[in-house]
């Protein structure tokens, strides 16, 4: 069993007066991937909107209890967000390139962030990011052509490309596939495969399918809580909670 | 919360095949069933209809095995739904076995003499009427998700080598009178193992159902009766 990396303990999140997340207790292990299944509005995004405090952003977001990385408390008021962000990576449920060149849609971060200060360090940046991405025989010739000028699936993973450039612990995925072709898909998930060797990976995904393939460990989300969470394997073969096994066999009402 | 899928088609289809393999199982019975019969009463009238039975339930299996593709590849079944299609598989299988089995044992009808004595068939009738009824119980425990049932006819294979076991040595003994009934008492002796067999794949159900409705194998290794430790 791999290390904890993310820790979250009675972690409740209210938007306004509707509360979203009720006392959450999960662990995700290092260089592993957890995915998040449940019913749209369970609390999955949610929950992993804390980790890299993306809640912030909703003024009448509130969050209570406790998330942790490597023993900091994210939560922390004084903690430095962007900081923090740098650690925690993010690719969302549709492609979202900067209106900018291959090139500078990978250098933007590590140039806000102070890395790779001259231009061949910079290159290495990219080169390696594309490379870990699965991206760079596809548009090595072409960096300085648009981010948006490529096909959905590519676009997809310049942007993991794009949140791997400044080097993060964690990578969060929203549902990173689900507008992507079965192709596309596929190279996401290798990717996914081979990038958990290096980061901690979470993935919200609708696909039981795409859980069972991609992650070690899943956790099942049901207005707000966390219903049931385990190997991935014993989830879809054999789930403790019949919750679980109503959303996961299509039982559910 | 229902108990029944969302997409109806899905539940239409699993329902399907737990139908199918009931239909599969009870013609397996009596085939098995006929097939005993035939031999005790060395009724070769009825031997080629117990063969001809034999495609019905082949024709079954072949039914259920397009089922479970389908159902994989457009349903992708998940826990208790991927439990019971691949046991469906699985038990489909073992029933077919036991069919073959039964087919074989009608064949060895032909060339038995019409004047055996009762004493050689006594323990063969026993040992028939015993394997039947684990038959019974174990396509019951899969009718009933009856896990406690079905673990039940997993041990009481036990007795079913037993009575091989004695099964076995009765013929051995009459065949020990007189070498001329060697060519006869060969084929009950295959009789007698082919209904031994045909208790291991009852045990394979056995297991089947309750991987079925636990999620979980039998732990350790069933009990085993004489025939097979010496």
């Amino acid at each position: 069993m791999n290390n904890i990396k993310i820790k979250s303990k009675n972690l409740n999140v209210y938007y306004g007066n509707k509360q979203a997340l009720f006392d959450v207790n999960l662990d995700l292990n290092e260089k592993e991937v957890t995915a998040l299944i449940g019913p749209s509005g369970c609390g999955k995004s949610t929950f992993i909107r804390c980790i890299n405090r993306m809640n912030d952003v909703i003024d009448i977001c509130k969050v209570t209890g406790n998330i942790e990385m490597d023993g900091m408390n994210i939560n922390d008021k004084d903690l430095d967000v962007v900081s923090l962000r740098e650690r925690v990576g993010m690719v969302f449920q549709k492609p979202n390139p900067f209106p900018k060149s291959i090139y500078d849609n990978i250098s933007y971060g590590p140039k806000i962030h102070g890395k790779g200060e001259t231009k061949s360090e910079l290159d290495q940046i990219v080169e390696n990011s594309l490379k870990k991405s699965a991206l760079w025989e596809e548009v090595k010739d072409r960096l300085d052509e648009p981010g948006t000028s490529l096909s959905g699936g590519q676009q997809q993973r310049l942007c993991i490309a794009r949140a791997i450039s400044v080097n993060p612990e964690v990578i969060l995925m929203d549902e990173p596939c689900s507008a992507l072709d079965p192709i596309a898909t596929a190279k996401i998930e290798e990717l996914i495969d081979e990038l958990k060797k290096t980061y901690t990976i979470v993935i919200v995904t609708h696909s039981m399918a795409q859980a069972v393939r991609v992650s070690q460990k899943t956790g099942f989300f049901h207005l707000g809580k966390l219903i049931e969470v385990g190997k991935t394997e014993k989830i879809f073969k054999n789930p403790d909670n019949k919750m679980t096994q109503d959303y996961i066999t299509g039982r559910f009402g | 919360m229902s108990n029944e899928h969302t997409v109806k088609s899905y539940e239409e289809e699993l329902q399907f095949l737990k139908d199918s393999l009931i239909k599969m199982g009870s013609l397996t019975e009596s085939q098995l069933s006929d097939a005993m019969d035939a031999v005790i009463k060395v009724d070769k009238d009825s031997i080629d209809k117990i063969i001809k039975s034999d495609e019905e339930i082949n024709k079954f299996r072949s039914k259920i095995d397009t089922q479970i593709m389908n159902l994989l590849v457009k349903r992708a079944p998940m826990a208790i739904d991927l439990r019971e299609t691949i046991s469906s598989l699985k038990i489909s299988q073992d029933l077919e076995r036991i069919g073959d089995l039964s087919k074989s044992n009608a064949k060895k009808v032909k060339p038995l003499p019409l004047d055996l004595p009762d004493e050689l068939l006594g323990n063969l009738k026993r040992l028939g009427e015993l394997v039947m009824k684990q038959l019974t119980e174990v396509l019951d425990s899969y009718v009933n998700k009856n896990f406690d049932k079905a673990k039940e006819v997993w041990e009481k294979d036990e007795q079913v080598d037993d009575l091989t076991y004695i099964a076995m040595e009765s013929v051995i003994d009459f065949l020990s009178k007189d070498k001329k009934n060697l060519d006869f008492s060969t084929h009950l002796i295959f009789a007698t193992k082919n209904l031994e067999r045909a208790g291991d794949h009852i045990t394979n159900i056995a297991e089947t159902v309750c991987y079925l409705v636990k999620g979980e194998y039998l732990k350790g290794s069933r009990p085993k009766g004489k025939v097979i430790q010496e």
